[in-house]
């Protein structure tokens, strides 16, 4: 059984070197590192060394460094993060002591040095394998002073992408979501990790559900600026905004993934029905055509399918339907309020929310097919709008646990969960997406 | 607030007529007098218009509701000349997204029995605030059970 595990990953791991990672790694020892890894999926525990660094200026942008790494690789819940041991070397600037980083249980050892090459930085990374102390990457990264960040989080990729053999998609995305923080809800966006936040609408009414594009070029979002909820379409680069203008309702968007469409629920045939959107603000299509509610869609990576949730059958349930031949199926049995589902872009799980007998409100998530239903969130108030990173790796939601409505991430398997965002207000909706 | 903002209305339609009244004088020279007026109709007495409230997850109209609504119909029969904006309200509970759709139907579900007692669908808007716009912050079924409505915004 062990072995058999063991070439599966092998296996799907050379085919992953084979798409992704051409002649990046030392893929023979990272192999060997990983397949051995799969058997125990515990935290990684990794020996951060402080950044090298010789000079004033050095030694601050190391420092700053230093702090993204930590703090990037910290977030993705993968890893036990260690102090270095002052043993770690076995004399000042001397070779590294494995001996001593295995004594305080190190799998890993990372540590580097900050160079300033004509105004720029320049990082050289190492990491090693503890155990073996075999080298596993060898990396440099160089950019001008303001752009120590993105070479730290950078780095942070390249080690999540070595030691579990997965793309990580996570460093460099952004967060939509919608704040009260000025009195009235607004749109906003922030980096991965809740750093650099900006607000992106000032209509002073009630803006609602930002999505952002899978291309990253336009934001979707629901607006009362006219006194009624519309949908609009922001062109990011340009700035030039559509209004979907139509009576009745428009609530909640998503993007349909290679076909640049937007779904929406509109109801002024009568019905709250979901109808798909050209970017130009363009009715394309009419989805579903059921009596009572249809909302909140969400798309399979291909595009080919949207989960929603409907009241056909009584209460909020969710549904699948194939967008070609127009069948649908529910997807959720459990429960007697199940909303907002969000398709992972991994393409097998659903996340959702469903409102308990209890009043609390939880986080769930069902394969596509129905199967491994899984809570995710429990005993605290209300656990709402999970929304995926772009990997698949976490799932960013809102929640009231500690009073106000605070946005939270948790890795994709329900643990590690955390707030992350300290803003003032009520943070909700929130919409995860690969725009740098 | 709705009452002020109509009290206010009331007493500045008057004051600009009277304020027209003077400014004509000055140009005609010879105004000639005034019929005088009839004499006032009572008013016919009429409670107020109220909001109407829901079960959760449920936009039919309650026995209770449907009696409120009763009141609603004559209020706009007696006034003919006004509006009414049909506001759909949810509880908290739920999602945005979904009580947003709800709400329109609270709206649609009463907007429809008003027309059904012959007030006129064009004097008639509605408008849902989902769950944006709650009357009471709290977070209890008491709460809730007044969140759960449908108000009429009188024009």
């Amino acid at each position: 059984m062990r072995i058999r595990k063991i070439s599966i990953s092998a296996f799907s791991f050379a085919l992953f070197c084979l798409l992704f990672l051409p002649a990046m790694l030392k893929s023979e020892e990272t192999r060997e590192y990983i397949s051995i890894r799969k058997q125990g999926a515990g935290r990684i525990s990794i020996a951060l060394d402080r950044t090298s660094a010789r000079g004033g200026k050095e030694s601050e942008w190391a420092k700053s460094l230093d702090g993204t790494i930590r703090s990037g690789l910290d977030f993705t819940g993968l890893f036990n993060l260690m102090q270095a041991p002052l043993n770690m070397r076995t004399a000042q600037g001397g070779a590294l002591n494995f001996g001593a980083l295995n004594s305080v249980g190190a799998e890993i050892y990372t540590g580097g040095t900050l160079t300033k090459q004509s105004g720029r930085a320049n990082l050289d990374m190492e990491v090693y394998d503890a155990l073996s102390g075999k080298q596993l990457m060898k990396r440099s990264y160089s950019g001008e002073e303001g752009q120590l960040r993105p070479m730290g989080l950078q780095f942070c990729a390249d080690l999540v992408e070595l030691l579990t053999g997965k793309k990580s998609l996570v460093f460099g995305s952004r967060i939509a979501f919608v704040s009260n923080r000025t009195g009235f809800k607004e749109v906003y966006m922030c980096d991965f990790d809740g750093q650099n936040i900006v607000q992106l609408t000032s209509s002073k009414s009630i803006a609602l559900t930002p999505a952002f594009s899978p291309d990253g070029k336009y934001l979707a979002w629901t607006d009362y600026v006219s006194g009624r909820p519309d949908l609009y379409i922001r062109n990011l680069s340009d700035k030039s905004t559509v209004a979907v203008g139509r009576p009745g309702v428009s609530i909640a968007p998503a993007w349909r993934r290679n076909t640049g469409e937007v779904a929406t629920t509109l109801s002024f045939e009568g019905d709250q029905e979901i109808y798909l959107i050209k970017p130009d603000g363009k009715l394309s299509r009419r989805v579903t055509y059921s009596r009572g509610i249809d909302v909140s869609p969400t798309f399979s990576p291909d595009g080919s399918q949207m989960a929603f949730v409907s009241a056909r059958s009584g209460r909020p349930q969710i549904f699948i339907q194939d967008l070609q031949s127009g069948a649908s199926r529910r997807l959720t049995f459990s429960g007697t309020y199940n909303t907002q589902p969000s398709w992972s872009p991994l393409g097998n799980k659903i996340a959702y929310s469903s409102l308990q007998k209890n009043g609390e409100i939880n986080i769930f998530i069902i394969n596509a097919d129905g199967s491994g239903l899984l809570q995710l969130t429990a005993g605290s108030k209300f656990n709402e709008y999970p929304s995926w990173a772009p990997d698949g790796s976490m799932i960013v939601f809102s929640s009231n646990r500690q009073g106000r409505r605070k946005l939270f991430v948790m890795n994709a398997d329900g643990t590690n969960q955390r707030p992350l965002t300290q803003v003032d207000g009520d943070q909700q909706q929130p919409s995860w997406s690969t725009v740098r | 607030m709705t009452n002020m903002k109509t009290f206010g209305r009331t007493l500045f339609i008057p004051a600009m007529l009277m304020l027209g009244a003077c400014c004509c004088e000055k140009d005609v020279v010879v105004a000639p007098v005034p019929p005088p007026p009839p004499p006032a109709a009572p008013a016919p007495v009429v409670a107020p218009i109220s909001d109407i409230y829901f079960d959760f997850d449920r936009s039919e109209l309650t026995p209770s509701a449907q009696s409120q609504m009763k009141t609603n119909a004559a209020w706009l029969a007696a006034n003919a000349d006004r509006k009414a904006i049909v506001e759909g309200h949810c509880d908290e509970r739920g999602t945005a997204e979904y009580n947003m759709a709800l709400g329109e139907r609270r709206a649609a579900s009463a907007k429809d029995y008003l027309v059904r007692l012959g007030v006129e669908a064009a004097r008639l808007q509605t408008v849902s605030f989902g769950s944006e716009r709650p009357i009471d912050p709290g977070h209890n079924e008491d709460a809730w059970s007044k969140n759960r409505r449908v108000h009429f915004e009188i024009q």
